[in-house]
């Protein structure tokens, strides 16, 4: 079990840093069809955020919500990216042919970064997802274990 | 519309799998009916698709829009669409059965239906796969799913299933080293450019070295003997609602990866170092064939007996698909498709018994033709009897032709396997069969009713063994036609 940090310094250091990381996870995933970065990395940096949260503050803490929250939401970036192509096969294209991306109002060249981002965004949604949930089933399962041990 | 039908038998189950927790959040026990809905569909679609191929002729599927050599591509030729046939009315079966023979505490586990619904996802991705890193990729995708079923219901299978996942690794990354040889080679991933760059480069000990990792990789995941090990203990120890459809697909799935690759890759002229590889390959087959049997014969356990049975017809259909003529390719890959039926059809039985009588050994069945549902004991005569081939069943006409590709081919040593393994498996189904029609040993008679569940699964999959014998020819004909055009 991770115990919450008693060091001030870590404390306001993890309210400073975090939302700045977040950001930043956001930011790269954003800006990955202009330069390096993407869906991966993203989630990646995301995921790191989060797991930064429940190291510093545990996870049963106000701070680490969203690391709690987000474990329900497996399987929704495969569905966001399955649906994205689900909806080029709708508009008569291929799977992820983007060009058939059956959204009204765009142009190709939109559809095309419409389609990109939207599978991106499904791509770091389950990096982090799978980031926080590996982090929190490594440090909590074998506390678990041994609690059912002295209830048996 | 109808040129998506591969990958809508991909979406079907993939998308049903990864949103069955949020349908299922208030109602978990819809999970079995979510299942076999799906199921159903991916029969209906996967029949669609075959008739599609077969008046249409295969064509490639470009992913993402982007042709061959820039993007991936999926090929959906009739031997692609007749094995997701197979493994769709596989499923379908088994999932009718798994309603029947549950686990317990797997009725209405989410994360079960999820990893079976996402297996089947995986399954169909690397039927259609013509590109070495997609093979990978939907390789583990089925492999790691399988993993987690085989240790489904915890206890000892857990010991197997991390010996399972610990030598699938282990092949998958072999299989991965492999595939980065070829792409160092030659700059291509995809089969149709692979075919055409490869020949010229086969003196190279890069590419020798590549394709024997790559070989050795999915002989791990086909269970190929020597690198058997982990198959009889996984299967004998799985939950028995999901072991029906593990034996049935998973090793058959991975051999059609190898003779996809096979195929395309090594002619009957390739050599390395003045070993003929082809014939290479066959010796593998006749030494599995024939040490799969044996081993068979000397269990005393039915789910580990039949397990080796299934290791054994791995080796028949390698023997078939490597002796480089049309007709013994066809009958390898017509019996690959009896053999998912019939291990399907075996394990459902050796479930059945578990479930009703709480019989897993050879002492324990011990009398239980005079007691047992006749539904039981005629499926079992009918897989008998296609599993040592005699006609009018698939087993039969599958053999025939593996038997007749070696003759044209005057490898008289595949001939002696597939009759001796012919042998080796009457054997032991002789032994079944005089301890199922032993005297009982109880003295009172009661017979006991299966579910209606059961009955259509069982009579489903004895009906489709002798259906497929009826329909032989004309199965074999869609098969040499697919090998005739170079579709593969």
């Amino acid at each position: 079990m991770i115990q919450p940090h008693d060091s001030v310094i870590v404390r306001t250091f993890g309210h400073i840093v975090i939302p700045v990381a977040q950001l930043f996870g956001v930011y790269v995933l954003m800006f990955g069809q202009y330069g390096p970065g993407g869906g991966f990395v993203g989630g990646v940096v995301i995921a790191g955020s989060m797991i930064m949260a429940i190291l510093i503050f545990g996870i049963e803490s106000e701070d680490s919500v969203l690391a709690r929250k987000i474990l329900h939401g497996d399987g929704v970036g495969l569905l966001i990216f399955g649906g994205v192509g689900g909806l080029c096969l709708i508009g008569g294209g291929e799977f992820l042919n983007y060009s058939h991306l059956s959204i009204p109002g765009l142009d190709e060249t939109s559809r095309h970064q419409v389609g990109i981002l939207l599978t991106q965004v499904g791509v770091a949604v389950d990096v982090a997802v799978t980031g926080v949930s590996i982090a929190i089933s490594l440090s909590f399962e074998e506390d678990e274990i041994s609690q059912d041990e002295v209830t048996d | 519309m109808s040129s998506h039908l591969p990958i809508l038998l991909f979406l079907v189950p993939f998308f049903m799998g990864v949103s069955m927790p949020i349908l299922t959040a208030k109602r978990p026990a819809l999970c079995p009916d979510i299942t076999l809905g799906t199921v159903i569909v991916m029969v209906i679609v996967a029949i669609l698709n075959l008739r599609f191929v077969l008046t249409q002729g295969p064509i490639e599927y470009a992913l993402g829009g982007w042709t061959a050599p820039l993007g991936i591509a999926w090929l959906n030729d009739s031997i692609a669409a007749l094995i997701a046939l197979t493994i769709s009315v596989v499923s379908l079966i088994t999932i009718v059965y798994g309603r029947v023979v549950v686990t317990t505490g797997l009725e209405k586990s989410v994360p079960y239906y999820t990893l079976i619904l996402i297996m089947m996802s995986g399954l169909v991705g690397l039927i259609f796969a013509a590109d070495l890193f997609n093979v990978f990729v939907f390789l583990e995708v089925a492999a790691l799913t399988g993993y987690a079923l085989v240790a489904a219901s915890g206890g000892k299978a857990l010991v197997y299933a991390f010996r399972y996942l610990l030598l699938g690794s282990f092949g998958a990354t072999l299989y991965l080293l492999g595939l980065s040889h070829l792409y160092v080679a030659t700059g291509t991933l995809n089969m149709a450019d692979l075919s055409d760059r490869l020949p010229e480069l086969m003196t190279s000990t890069a590419v020798a070295a590549g394709l024997i990792y790559i070989f050795l990789g999915l002989s791990i995941k086909m269970a190929l003997i020597p690198l058997h090990s982990w198959l009889p203990d996984a299967y004998a120890n799985a939950p028995s609602s999901v072991t029906p459809f593990l034996a049935s697909t998973v090793t058959k799935v991975a051999l059609v990866a190898w003779v996809r690759i096979e195929y395309s890759l090594i002619t009957p002229t390739v050599e390395v170092s003045a070993v003929p590889v082809l014939v290479l390959l066959e010796e593998l087959g006749v030494i599995a064939a024939l040490v799969g049997g044996a081993l068979a014969l000397i269990q005393t356990d039915l789910k580990r007996m039949f397990a080796y049975g299934g290791v054994s017809h791995i080796g028949l259909i390698l023997i078939g698909v490597s002796l480089g003529n049309d007709t013994g390719f066809a009958g390898g890959m017509f019996y690959l498709i009896n053999d998912a039926i019939m291990q399907a059809a075996l394990f459902m039985i050796a479930g059945a018994i578990l479930h009703y009588h709480n019989a897993s050994t050879l002492d324990d069945v011990r009398g239980l033709g005079h007691v047992t549902s006749p539904w039981l004991t005629a499926s079992l005569i009918v897989v008998a009897i296609a599993m040592v081939g005699l006609p009018p069943t698939g087993g039969f006409f599958g053999k025939w032709n593996i038997i007749l590709g070696a003759l044209e081919a005057e490898h008289y040593v595949a001939v002696f396997a597939v009759v001796g393994s012919t042998l080796l498996t009457f054997g032991y189904f002789l032994k079944v069969f005089a301890n199922w029609f032993h005297q009982p040993q109880a003295v009172e008679v009661k017979t006991i009713e299966v579910a209606r569940e059961l009955r259509f699964s069982l009579g489903m999959a004895s009906f489709a063994i002798i259906a497929l014998g009826l329909m032989s020819d004309t199965v074999v004909q869609y098969l040499l036609e697919s090998v005739s055009r170079g579709g593969i």
